[in-house]
């Protein structure tokens, strides 16, 4: 009867090689009948709906959420609280990050040479201006000017009053290094005591767009000297300078005289075109002696971000602001579901005692909050939309919505309303179907 | 071979204790009970005699420990949390609170025990649960919300849940405490009615004696022992 109790040792297996030891195939326990027979309706399991899976939980977890419109609005209001305070802190972060690096963003040259030690723009290390002449021994480097970082006082030709603003001195008529907006500017700027002021300067200067439209060029003081403002450029205030002022070489030295002229900040440098960017820098480092480091622009844009990232606590200021937003909006709608699995220990006792697993009733606690996540999202991300555009006006900081933004947000958002369905899921075991008579 | 003489609820020599070592206390001693196919048994006895603990454990929410107890084919000793699910959801369950969940209404309450079933569609669920609301006589109230009935509507709901499913066996404690005597006596004479016609045992709790006419036996309960058997009214009838 039994194919195991017949085989012989070392035969090859039966048909049944495919089952486990203990199966009771093997074990001759199925050759009994069934003692009892089941229901005349058949009770195969069905097949596996993935449908089904995910979505009768997220029905029935909707329908309870829906149900409590007061819960449903204040679980929305704190995840949607969470989503707009990280919204902020990520978009102030990335606005400060950015204007900080305005002005080297906006400096646009090949080729950068450094003093090593320089860390931010606004207060450079001086390195001998011979290396600009240096540079130019190798043949793919067609021109290379030195430049010259200064502050002095600017005063608003509107109230009188005075304010630090950055000058950034170099030869203009060169065409290596460019500004937006400088190009039509070149040839004003070769006269005597002409500046071109930075039109995204911080209002506190002055409105010398309007200024300037209604008096053509006119003059201002900067530091002990009169200069005339010929025209408007474009690169917004950073965190070393809330406005700025390019003017030439010559201008630069007639204004700061105690400047020396050996002495420069920054060289900026044009290759010839079709020169190969990054063998050229190799070669540049190779020729200059140690006190220079050879950086391309998004490089030196980099350096400077890195030093405000990590020289200075902002970084994990808008971190531990954004984590604070997070758990608050855990707390909350932990707190809601907690609150709603408790409230209804009876139903889902019964719900497990009408055969439901566990596992059903942790994936409807689960939808509730992935239901939370996206309800709190929208308007939150609605809401820091209009934020964006209101504090942005009233800051001057760039703050701008992008797709990356909202997809990290939803995501933290998603992983938050997660992590506080599963904690609160915890909370199942205590429906016990036992307890229900 | 169909065994049709085999017994849905088959119990040997059930012992049941709570708490354990020194403090275990016993509440159920060498029970012997079985109820057969189609058979109404009520259970009686005063409280604290452990009906409702033998309740509990022959509808798989609680794991037996001594003896054997055998449900709708399915050996509950040293059965595992995964039979004991799959056997509750052939077992239908009638509370002495009604237990509807509060945010659906009566149809959606009703189609919940159908929703496990993975052969059918919602729109089959739903017909069903809306039958089922017809046959307990509430038809009309199928989209109420449970806080808009009365209690012995309510309860009519969880009768029709409880039969949904179409159970291999009915499991109530005490359904008429939480009822005034009239829609008490209704809504046990409704599920008598539609047991009986859907060939479904009944075993039901019950201190009540005005519905102890629906039995076709009566079993007595006393300090965790079956003191007593005798035949119900409705069996000599
Ligand atoms: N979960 C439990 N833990 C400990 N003791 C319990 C528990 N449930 C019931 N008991 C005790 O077991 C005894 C039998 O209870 P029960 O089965 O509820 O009786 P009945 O339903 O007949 O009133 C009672 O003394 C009760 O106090
Ligand atoms: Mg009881």
């Amino acid at each position: 009867m039994n194919t195991i109790t017949t085989r012989a040792p070392g035969a090859p297996p039966p048909d049944d090689h495919r089952l486990l030891p203990w199966a009771p195939e093997r074990t001759g326990e199925h050759t009994r009948p069934p003692s009892w027979e089941a229901p005349p309706r058949e009770r195969r399991a069905p097949p596996f709906q993935p449908l089904r899976f995910l979505a009768l939980p997220l029905r029935l977890a909707w329908r309870q959420l829906r149900a409590e419109k007061a819960r449903l609005a204040s679980a929305i209001a704190g995840v949607m609280f969470a989503c707009v305070l990280v919204f902020m802190q990520l978009g102030f972060r990335s606005a400060l990050f950015d204007s900080a690096t305005a002005l080297i963003q906006n400096m646009r040259a090949d080729v950068f040479l450094m003093h090593p030690l320089t860390t931010a723009s606004f207060k450079p290390e001086t390195f001998p201006r011979a290396r600009a002449s240096q540079a130019l021994a190798l043949p793919d480097v067609q021109a290379a000017v030195p430049v010259y970082l200064a502050q002095a006082s600017w005063r608003n030709p509107e109230n009188g009053s005075k304010r630090a603003v950055q000058l950034i001195g170099f030869d203009t008529e060169a065409g290596v290094m460019d500004f937006p907006g400088l190009a039509p500017l070149v040839d004003t700027l070769k006269r005597a005591d002409t500046v071109a002021f930075d039109a995204r300067s911080r209002p506190e200067f002055g409105d010398m767009t309007r200024l300037l439209k209604e008096r053509g060029p006119f003059e201002v003081q900067i530091g002990n000297r009169m200069m005339e403002v010929t025209g408007l450029i474009e690169i917004g205030p950073s965190f070393g300078a809330d406005g700025n002022v390019v003017l030439s070489e010559v201008n630069f030295r007639r204004l700061i005289k105690e400047r020396q002229v050996s002495a420069v900040d920054l060289v900026a440098i044009k290759l010839k075109p079709g020169a190969d960017l990054e063998a050229t820098k190799r070669r540049l480092a190779e020729l200059l002696p140690r006190d220079v480091v050879v950086l391309s622009q998004a490089e030196l844009v980099k350096w400077e971000r890195d030093y405000w990232e990590q020289a200075t606590p902002i970084g994990f200021i808008f971190a531990f602001g954004s984590l604070m937003g997070l758990v608050v909006g855990m707390v909350i709608v932990y707190q809601i579901l907690f609150s709603d699995i408790s409230g209804h220990l009876r139903e889902y006792a019964t719900l497990k005692a009408m055969g439901y697993t566990n596992f059903f009733l942790s994936r409807a606690v689960l939808s509730a909050a992935l239901i939370l996540a996206v309800l709190g999202f929208l308007p939150g991300l609605g809401l820091s939309w209009l934020l964006y555009n209101q504090v942005g006006q009233a800051t001057f900081l760039p703050l701008n919505m992008t797709a990356d933004r909202a997809t990290t947000v939803f995501l933290l958002i998603f992983a938050m309303c997660g992590l506080a369905g599963l904690l609160a899921m915890r909370k199942l075991r205590d429906a016990d179907p036992a307890d229900m008579f | 071979m169909r065994s049709i003489e085999s017994a849905p609820v088959e119990l040997r020599d059930i012992g049941h204790a709570y708490g354990t070592g020194e403090l275990a206390r016993p509440v159920l001693r060498d029970v012997n009970l079985s109820v057969g196919p189609g058979e109404i048994v009520l259970l009686t006895g005063p409280s604290g005699s452990g009906k409702t603990t033998l309740l509990t454990l022959i509808g798989a929410l609680r794991a037996v420990q001594q003896g054997s107890a055998t449900v709708l084919g399915q050996q509950l000793a040293g059965a595992g949390e995964k039979q004991r699910v799959a056997l509750r959801r052939r077992i239908g369950f009638i509370f002495q609170q009604h237990n509807l969940l509060g945010f659906l209404s009566a149809r959606q309450n009703v189609a919940m025990a159908l929703e496990m079933d993975g052969r059918t569609s919602e729109r089959e669920r739903l017909e069903r649960a809306g039958a089922m609301l017809e046959s307990v006589g509430i038809g009309d109230r199928a989209e109420s919300m449970p806080a808009n009935l009365s209690g012995g509507q309510r309860q009519r709901v969880a009768v029709a849940r409880a039969l949904a499913g179409n159970p291999g066996l009915i499991l109530a404690d005490e359904p008429t405490a939480a009822l005034d005597k009239q829609s008490g006596g209704e809504v046990v004479r409704l599920l008598r009615e539609l047991a009986k016609r859907q060939g479904v045992p009944i075993l039901l709790v019950t201190h009540d004696p005005r519905i102890l006419d629906i039995a076709d036996r009566i079993v007595a309960m006393e300090d965790g022992r079956i003191t007593a058997t005798e035949a119900g009214a409705s069996a000599a009838g």
